[in-house]
């Protein structure tokens, strides 16, 4: 009995090596998710603020800026291609995807220790695609965008002439804390919780590692098709997240506690703030709150839509005007 | 031809393996006419699982068990998700009460989102240290869980975004996971209560599963075997 047990296990080992003839690697870009400006060099780039960035620009180059600040940290701004529509609609629209995710180059998670290189990265891609001084920059800002867009006034509230925010999950970190939780909410006996972590016996992936930790995190935010707390339709087209930019913006987030409201007053200009009927973890109270520390403020609620209003049929087609006939209205 | 020889594998997997989850015993409450062991487990191991298993008993001069069992998630969708192992394990050493056991498993495994399927074949080497009587046991362990080679078969859905994904079997290694942890026992007339807790480590010693304990909680339940004629 003990020599036949024996005698299956070599030959099962004898096949298992000799199958291995032709190696598909998970940590080789182009297999399980798609190369980086800095490996595929058709892909449009700008390189700004030390870093290769995946841009595009449509309408005009001397007409007003909309600058598209996407979601996640993680996401990239395919999921908001429905705003190249601005273009025909005499607007100069600016997408990127922000440093370490989408299609923009890659950094290890040690190259990010504050918030201050997004807000420097979005300084210098104005400053790229700006070709007057006295021309305007609108910045149109979805979830962690819009709460990216809401840091930078803070930050800079002279800079930008008009912005439209959105469902950022807060502008205090509390209130960020307090959205993801709700948004990401699985029972331990869920399907939601078994897909997000029973994939963790099947691949690993070292601390840097991005093209192994990109694809984890591709099929972690899978997750939320399962639960559906949001409210989207489906999942979000997505290029590839930046799983190390993601966890770094977090850990920056938990260690500094950042407060992006304190400097609000000083932008008296009317913000328009965008919730979504179907998003059962946000909602009017929230959107409130979150949007109260700005002295002009705009709400409108897209009906017929979750989170992802900017990227579906419906969502977009009752938000668009509304969108539109702000930025005209400055 | 690769794929000749992995779906051989597959099919002698299959046709070995019913049932599984790592089990544990009390080697001091093993009798000799124990035979055959059946294992019911349920607990944390990678998310919510459930486990039926079967041991076989050896007749060989250092106490082995052959070993058969398979786990499966909780959620919405039963069998999309799952784990299939097969192995033995052996008790090598003892002095007195103390005694040193060790097992190795072959594994198949399943896993599968809207977005993916995985296929994996892996391995599993876990190490016991315990101290042992009749009526229960504690033991220390630490084991070694390998994903040798894996299969991605991603959905139109994954592939809408992404055209130019690669499907087949990814290899070298996808990854590996340690554990260490506590497992002890209470044995009574021909069953024993077992409780696993741990920890999980990935390989590089730096980063953590999303759930990075394991939990068990196992009944055996040991079978006579009567003597013929």
């Amino acid at each position: 009995m003990t020599k036949k047990v024996f005698s299956l296990a070599i030959a099962a080992t004898c096949i298992l090596l000799m199958g291995c003839e032709k190696e598909l690697k998970i940590s080789e870009s182009g297999n399980l998710v798609p190369k980086t400006v800095t490996e595929d060099l058709t892909l449009p780039t700008i390189t700004v603020n030390g870093a290769k960035f995946h841009a595009e620009a449509f309408g005009h180059p001397d007409s007003t800026i909309i600058l598209v600040l996407h979601g996640g940290p993680a996401a990239d701004y395919r999921y908001l291609y429905n705003c190249k529509e601005f273009a025909n609609q005499g607007f100069r629209v600016v997408f990127y995807d922000q440093r370490g995710t989408g299609l923009s180059q890659r950094f290890p998670k040690s190259h990010y220790t504050s918030l201050q290189q997004n807000y420097d990265d979005m300084t210098a891609i104005i400053a790229y695609y700006r070709t007057s001084a006295t021309q305007k920059v609108f910045l149109l800002g979805h979830s962690w965008g819009a709460m990216l867009a809401g840091a930078y006034i803070n930050t800079y509230p002279n800079a930008v002439n008009g912005a439209v925010l959105a469902e950022p999950g807060g502008l205090v970190w509390e209130d960020v804390k307090k959205y993801i939780k709700a948004s990401q909410k699985m029972e331990i006996t869920s399907e939601a919780l078994n897909n997000a972590t029973y994939i963790d016996q099947f691949i690993t992936g070292k601390n840097d590692e991005h093209e192994i930790l990109d694809y984890k995190f591709r099929m972690l935010a899978s997750t939320g098709n399962e639960t559906n707390i949001t409210g989207d339709e489906s999942p979000i087209a997505q290029w590839r997240p930046g799983a190390v930019f993601q966890n770094a913006c977090l850990d920056i987030g938990n260690e500094q506690n950042p407060n992006w409201t304190t400097n609000l007053h000083l932008f008296t200009t009317k913000v328009l703030f965008i919730y979504s009927e179907k998003n059962s973890a946000y909602g009017l109270a929230h959107a409130q709150k979150v949007s109260a520390p700005f002295p002009n403020v705009a709400l409108f609620k897209t009906m017929g839509a979750g989170h992802s209003m900017l990227s579906f049929p419906t969502g977009w087609n009752n938000t668009y005007p509304v969108m539109l006939n702000y930025f005209k209205s400055l | 031809m690769k794929n000749i020889k992995i779906i051989i594998l597959v099919a002698c997997l299959n046709l070995m393996v019913r049932q599984s989850f790592s089990q544990s015993v009390n080697w001091a409450s093993l009798k000799s006419n124990n035979k055959h062991i059946v294992h019911v487990t349920t607990g944390l191991d990678y998310g919510l699982v459930y486990g039926l298993g079967y041991s076989h008993k050896i007749k060989s001069q250092m106490p082995i068990l052959l070993n058969i069992s398979y786990s499966f998630t909780s959620g919405g969708k039963l069998f999309d998700d799952f784990k299939t192992k097969i192995g033995g394990q052996a008790r090598l050493y003892s002095i007195g009460n103390f005694q040193f056991s060790a097992s190795i498993y072959g594994i198949y495994r399943r896993y599968e989102n809207t977005l993916v399927r995985l296929q994996n074949f892996g391995s599993e080497m876990t190490g016991v240290i315990g101290y042992y009587k009749p009526k229960w046991f504690v033991a220390g362990e630490v084991g070694f869980d390998k994903a040798i080679v894996t299969h991605f078969k991603h959905s139109e859905n994954f592939k809408t975004d992404f055209p130019n994904t690669q499907d087949g079997w990814y290899e070298p290694s996808t990854g590996g996971n340690f554990n260490y942890g506590v497992q002890t026992g209470y044995s009574f007339k021909n069953s024993d209560l077992i409780l696993k807790v741990g920890a999980v480590i990935t390989q590089d010693f730096k980063t953590t599963p999303l759930i990075p304990y394991y939990f068990q909680l196992g009944y055996n339940y040991k079978f006579k075997q009567t003597k013929n004629k």
